[in-house]
């Protein structure tokens, strides 16, 4: 989340598109419905109306896999009605950049951008480039005139995006659609504001990260960014799925979103090289020119004192991996399916339920030599050897089953969907054999240090110099339990040597030298980190989360005196406690809110600081301490990790285009894209060809008519590994089930629970009939097409339940990030009475 | 020839003092039941659930030998002949202190109607009673119903019990002999059941 | 009732359906989960039980080519003039908290079911040892200062308890009108609705039902009368008319043979 929950409130306009909060997110709906009893109007957009859009003002419904249309569609309601935010596209967007005059769109070639090569499938991102003047800084027009500069490209691009086009690609009647675009739209003025709540339906498909992309332009054109009841909010599925992607959860970045190193980086300094913008701009504050201090403290924070200035901080000891590699769930699995690997930890996970085409996931388990599962139940992916069509006499895999502790069992710290990190103590002791995760890691690491103490092995030394000192140690020296304060201490980091406070370039020396930390100290915050080594940080953006002033996450204070909820004292949230970030977006050149009664920061100019100058921003903790951009001297723009210090309104970087552009799933159910000869997203990886037989895919095949999705539901919790082992939670919701319209059922003969068989190219699953009036047929390019959806919380090893729903889904993913398409793909539905 | 005739052979006596017994221990199994200001006594059967489960099997057996008295009876109380009207139409003559000649076969009219609404009334408190005792096999209305035509007709039943056992008793001296010994006394049955008299004369006679 | 009443609301308005309700009712009241079947709708169990105090109904309603979801938490409503202790034989089986809500004790429950059926909402229930069982607002937690179990848990304040007139005047003054503010001698439950009674299963004008008044406040009261009336009438009959002497025994009495 760029803003947080509470903030929620503040909004004048709530959508609610690809989440369903009511069900998956019931507690902090609370802030929805605050919103909406200050006068807030509610938009749900979904396939399915349900428990969210039945407390909505406005509910859309729209075919599942078609929301860069519906949103390119308010982009170009937004342009066409001059409904934008003047002063911010302005000035903190790249709106006026100019383009390469050779940049072509999708509507000038074949729905695709310009570079795009076949064979690969991939674009090569240099046909999008700016253009540059002879000081290599890009050409702008501030008059957005240009027919070459951002704004017009996108204007011309999505003026394609019109309501007629748009209601025959998503099926949403044209009324609705402009009714959602007017309600939200109007936050474009400067004292209104719309946030933007999304999760899954959002993610998990063939162009997720351009879903979330279209909804950022809409944000930044309307100033919705850095505001109060604002912002492009990611809700997430479990309460510390933020705070295990902040350390590191994703193959391809380490803690504090610093970029897994590749094969081809052969020391530091080309890392750095590599992962460090560069800007000429003195306006931009280039945050992310500070990588080579969050890498070398992550280095030592790993290797300790075996990281040494000679030996590169040990980093040629991180795991590296290929370049261009990916190394994502879905392609873990099909590596796997290939035999690739010998052992598999399921740690905290079930795959053989929640991976997308779990056929070919449970297929895959049979491959392996050994897995370790690691979990509070016995579940469908540790037991997958004796599961539907396995034969247990031809199961090789040892299985290893680790019961664990539940968060409830242990003390440490979780992440909210708002960054917020919060301090938990241990309400009970752990059941029986289980333990927390920490002390079974803990344990695996000893023994395996041992081993390789013992036997040597291929390449010890990642293992042997690992800084590991966390335990609670017994008499003799053996680890005992692990000491979750020392991890945290880790995570926020502190000094290894006494550090100087150097002068800012231009500023005298003070005469005595000031310390800006002592050995031992804990970090203040990430501006102490140095690249020298003198520091040690496990994570750069939890630098100041426990200091010396003691373990900030634990804070419990209900001070709130802007009444935003701010609520600086509660626990403490990244970066530096920043509640809001981009905030510096919410103010004028001056450092004045655009909406004043909701000011998140603001530039008191008469403040008088410490060492006798004026100014300081007041409110939430600013995006940086410089002032605001009318100082041309000190003045900083507002998007920081930017090294252009603005918001990219054009393409900051992903695989599929400089602009989201819509394209069909992988499974849909029309032979051809409305929008362009390009069907499906032109970028994003095949399996079929030269893939296993579970890749295949049936898309526009008479044989699979009808539109699925899949989603959770507020009685179980993912798989349901935990709440299929609450009776009263199977009580609720005791079987699979698949919601169809009335006018499917009609037509197939369904009654409301029958039993039904819903199949798809690659699997099929029982479930019961939810015949439903919340859900209708949708128009799509003059036919009717029907939409099914079904729960993912199911499994066959709870008796009685039905399996699971991703024996239906495909194997394909995000072009960006691989996250698989589980929420549009195609199924067929007969009745079995 | 001796003094008595005889009115009710020992089955019959049995019968009918079976179905006394049962009837008032419903009576005070269910008094409880039918309102709070007689809890007390749910005691005699160890509590209220002791009380309702004597009242349900009692009732049972209320049910069947009150019906089977019914049955016995049926033919001698189920016509209503002139005398019969005459009778009813001077109230059975209680209402004054004056001679009332009276002309009753071996039921007066008011012991035939008696009869008549035990018999009815048997068979409504035993179907309401049946409903009661499992009010989820029925509509709720049919149960809430049940539930006011099991009061009332208890109301009504005990009320004319009242009446039945003061006429049987103190209000016609020498008629309890006949339920408890079988025997009355010739007086007796010349002066309350002529018809029935004359024709036991008759009978007496042929034998 | 004093005006220390306290109150209990269900603002649909709110409510999101995510059945908090009916699982920390379950947790706090120890109520073992009911084996269920999905029979084609979110809603389940279908009806309470007498381990289910408290379930929220899932009423989908066609709106002019849209569609509307309502959910409704459907429990005891704790009536002022309740049906199940004007029937209730038993003393202290079903009784009025402190705080002015119909709570049952187990102990005192002698199996009679009348409230079953007496109940103008039908919430009573019964299990195996045929005792009644319903929502009693978490008598034991009221009663020492806490929210029901089922209030502490409703995440969007769909359900709040305090003082019953100052939740009605809070709903009024947000413009909301108040299901059960005077039926039944003001219901201890009261509903928002977003719609007609009806739509969400509930009587447009809630009562005893009719033959349950006639029973209790007309046949009972007349049925006593009738008894002392009897007893009475037959005594005065007694001793004014008298009874029918056998002229034959009276002349007995006076020595005259009459064989």
């Amino acid at each position: 989340m760029t803003n947080h929950w509470i903030d929620v409130k503040n909004a004048d306009v709530v959508l609610i598109m690809g989440a369903n909060p009511a069900e998956n997110h019931p507690v902090a709906f609370r802030w929805i419905l605050k919103a909406k009893d200050s006068g807030g109007k509610i938009i749900v957009v979904d396939p399915r109306f349900t428990r969210s859009a039945a407390k909505a003002d406005l509910y859309a419904p729209l075919r599942s896999g078609t929301d860069i249309a519906f949103l390119g569609g308010m982009i170009n309601y937004i342009l066409q009605n001059r409904l934008y935010f003047e002063p911010s596209v302005k000035k903190y967007t790249n709106a006026s950049y100019l383009v390469n005059p050779d940049y072509k769109g999708p509507g000038e070639l074949p729905g695709l951008f310009a570079g795009y090569d076949p064979k690969k499938r991939s674009y090569d991102p240099k046909a999008w480039a700016f253009q540059k003047d002879a000081d290599d800084k890009v050409r702008k027009d501030p008059t957005l005139a240009d027919p070459h500069c951002v704004f017009q490209l996108m204007k011309k691009h999505y003026s394609r995006y019109t309501p007629e086009m748009v209601s025959n690609i998503t099926g949403t009647p044209k009324d609705v659609l402009l009714k959602v675009y007017e309600t939200y739209a109007s936050t474009g003025k400067p004292d209104r504001a719309g946030t933007s709540l999304y999760a899954m339906g959002w993610t998990q498909h063939t162009v997720g990260t351009q879903n979330i992309r279209a909804m950022a332009i809409i944000q930044l054109l309307l100033g919705n960014m850095g505001v109060a009841g604002g912002g492009v909010n990611a809700l997430r599925g479990e309460s510390n799925v933020q705070g295990s992607t902040d350390h590191g959860l994703l193959f391809h970045i380490l803690p504090g979103y610093l970029p897994v190193p590749s094969a081809d980086l052969k020391d530091l300094s080309a890392y750095i090289e590599k992962h460090t913008p560069k800007t000429k701009d003195p306006m931009s504050a280039n945050w992310w020119g500070n990588r080579n201090k969050y890498i070398a403290s992550y280095l030592k924070a790993i290797y300790g004192a075996k990281a040494t200035k000679e030996n590169d901080f040990g980093y040629a000891w991180l795991p590296k991996i290929d370049p261009g590699m990916n190394a994502s769930w879905i392609m873990l699995f099909d590596n796997m399916a290939r035999g690739k690997y010998k052992g598999f930890f399921a740690w905290g996970q079930n795959p053989a339920c929640s991976g997308t085409n779990a056929g070919k996931v449970r297929k895959a388990l049979g491959t392996l030599e050994w897995m370790v599962t690691v979990n509070l139940f016995d579940n469908e992916t540790a037991s997958f050897w004796k599961g539907p069509g396995m034969d247990p006499a031809k199961v090789k895999t040892e299985v290893f089953f680790l019961p664990a502790a539940a968060s409830f069992e242990k003390e440490g710290s979780i992440t909210n969907s708002g960054r917020w990190a919060q301090w938990r103590t241990a309400a009970v002791k752990p059941l029986g054999q289980s333990r927390p995760d920490s002390e079974i890691m803990n344990d695996l690491f000893y023994r395996i240090k041992a081993l390789y103490a013992k036997e040597g092995g291929a390449y010890p030394d990642p293992i042997m110099n690992l800084a590991w000192g966390y335990a609670f140690k017994r008499a003799d020296g053996t680890a005992k339990t692990v000491d979750i304060h020392a991890v945290a201490r880790e995570i926020n980091g502190f000094f290894l040597a006494d550090v100087e406070d150097k002068p800012k370039p231009g500023q005298p020396r003070p005469k005595e030298k000031k310390l800006l930390g002592k050995k031992g100290e804990l970090a203040a915050g990430f501006a102490q980190l140095q690249a020298d080594g003198a520091t040690s940080c496990g994570n750069w953006i939890y630098c100041q989360s426990y200091n010396e002033k003691g373990n900030m996450m634990a804070r419990r204070v209900k001070k709130d005196p802007t009444g935003l909820g701010l609520f600086s004292e509660w626990a403490w949230a990244w970066p530096v406690n920043r509640r809001i970030i981009y905030n510096r977006a919410s103010v004028d050149l001056d450092g004045k809110p655009f909406n004043p009664k909701k000011a998140v920061i603001y530039w008191n100019p008469t403040a008088v600081l410490p060492d006798g100058k004026f100014g300081k921003w007041e409110g939430d903790v600013p995006d940086g301490p410089w002032p605001p951009m009318s100082n041309e001297k000190e003045g900083k723009k507002p998007y920081i990790m930017r090294a252009d210090g603005v918001a990219a309104l054009f393409g900051p970087g992903l695989k599929e285009g400089p602009f989201p552009e819509h394209y069909e799933p992988l499974e849909c159910p029309i032979r051809e894209n409305l929008l362009s000869k390009q069907r499906i997203n032109p970028a994003a990886k095949m399996f079929h060809e030269g893939g296993l037989p579970d890749d295949v895919f049936a898309s526009s095949d008479t044989r699979y008519p009808y539109v699925a999705t899949t989603y959770r539901v507020t009685e179980h919790w993912q798989t349901g590994v935990l709440s299929r082992n609450v009776p009263w939670l199977l009580e609720l919701q005791p079987r699979q089930f698949v919601e169809i319209s009335r006018e499917l059922a009609k037509e197939k003969n369904i009654r409301n629970g029958d039993t039904v068989e819903v199949s798809s190219a690659r699997g099929k699953v029982e479930a019961v009939a939810v015949v439903t009036p919340r859900l209708r047929p949708f128009k799509v390019a003059g036919a009717t097409v029907h939409q099914v959806g079904m729960p993912w919380c199911f499994g066959w090893f709870t008796p009685g339940v039905g399996d699971a729903a991703n024996l239906l889904t495909p194997t394909v993913g995000d072009a960006n990030t691989m996250i698989p398409e589980t929420k549009a793909f195609m199924v067929n539905i007969k009745s079995k009475g | 020839m001796t003094r008595y005739v005889e009115r009710f052979n020992t089955g019959e006596r049995v019968l009918h003092w079976f179905v006394t017994m049962t009837f008032f221990t419903q009576i005070l199994s269910g008094i409880g039941l039918f309102s709070r200001l007689f809890v007390g006594y749910f005691d005699l059967f160890g509590g209220g659930q002791g009380a309702i489960l004597v009242h349900k099997y009692a009732g049972v057996l209320f049910l069947a030998s009150s019906l089977l008295l019914f049955l016995n009876h049926r033919k001698e109380i189920s016509v209503l002949d002139d005398d019969d009207r005459f009778w009813l139409s001077r109230l059975g003559g209680y209402l004054s202190r004056g001679h009332f000649e009276e002309n009753n076969g071996k039921f007066n009219a008011g012991q035939k109607l008696f009869g008549m609404f035990m018999g009815a009334s048997t068979v409504f408190l035993g179907i309401t009673g049946l409903i009661i005792w499992w009010p989820l096999a029925f509509p709720r209305g049919i149960v809430q119903i049940s539930l006011l035509i099991h009061g009332l007709i208890f109301v009504l039943f005990f009320m004319l019990v009242i009446l039945h056992v003061y006429l049987a008793t103190i209000g016609n001296p020498g008629t309890l002999d006949g339920m408890i010994w079988g025997r009355v006394t010739r007086l007796w049955a010349k002066k309350h059941h002529p018809k029935w008299y004359k024709e036991r004369a008759g009978q007496e006679k042929t034998t | 009732m004093a005006e220390s009443r306290m109150g209990f609301l269900i603002d649909t308005s709110r409510c999101i359906g995510c059945r908090s309700c009916q699982v920390a009712c379950k947790q706090w009241n120890k109520l073992e989960a009911d084996k269920t079947a999905n029979k084609g709708t979110y809603e389940n169990p279908g009806d309470l039980t007498p381990n289910l105090y408290n379930r929220i109904r899932f009423i989908e309603k066609d709106d002019g080519g849209g569609v509307k979801w309502f959910f409704l938490s459907e429990r005891c409503v704790h009536c002022g003039d309740a049906g199940c202790m004007k029937v209730c034989p038993s003393p202290g089986a079903l009784y009025r908290t402190n705080e002015g809500f119909v709570a049952f004790n187990k102990e005192k429950c002698i199996a009679c079911k009348y409230c079953v059926s007496a109940c103008p909402f039908n919430v009573p229930r019964y299990g195996a040892d045929e005792k009644v069982s319903k929502c009693h607002l978490c008598s034991d937690r009221i009663g020492v200062g806490m929210a029901p179990a089922c209030a502490k848990a409703c995440p969007t304040q769909t359900l709040q308890y305090g003082p019953r007139g100052g939740l009605i005047a809070k709903s009024k003054a947000s413009k909301k009108a108040v299901y059960g503010e005077a039926d039944l001698s003001g219901l201890g439950v009261l509903y928002v609705l977003d719609d007609k009674p009806e739509t969400y299963g509930l009587p447009a004008n809630p009562a005893i039902p009719t033959s349950i008044f006639l029973w209790k406040d007309v046949v009972k009261p007349l049925g006593i009368l009738g008894f002392w009336g009897s007893v009475a009438a037959v005594l005065f009959h007694y001793v004014t008319i008298g009874p029918k002497k056998l002229e034959g025994e009276r002349s007995e009495n006076g020595g005259v043979r009459h064989d």
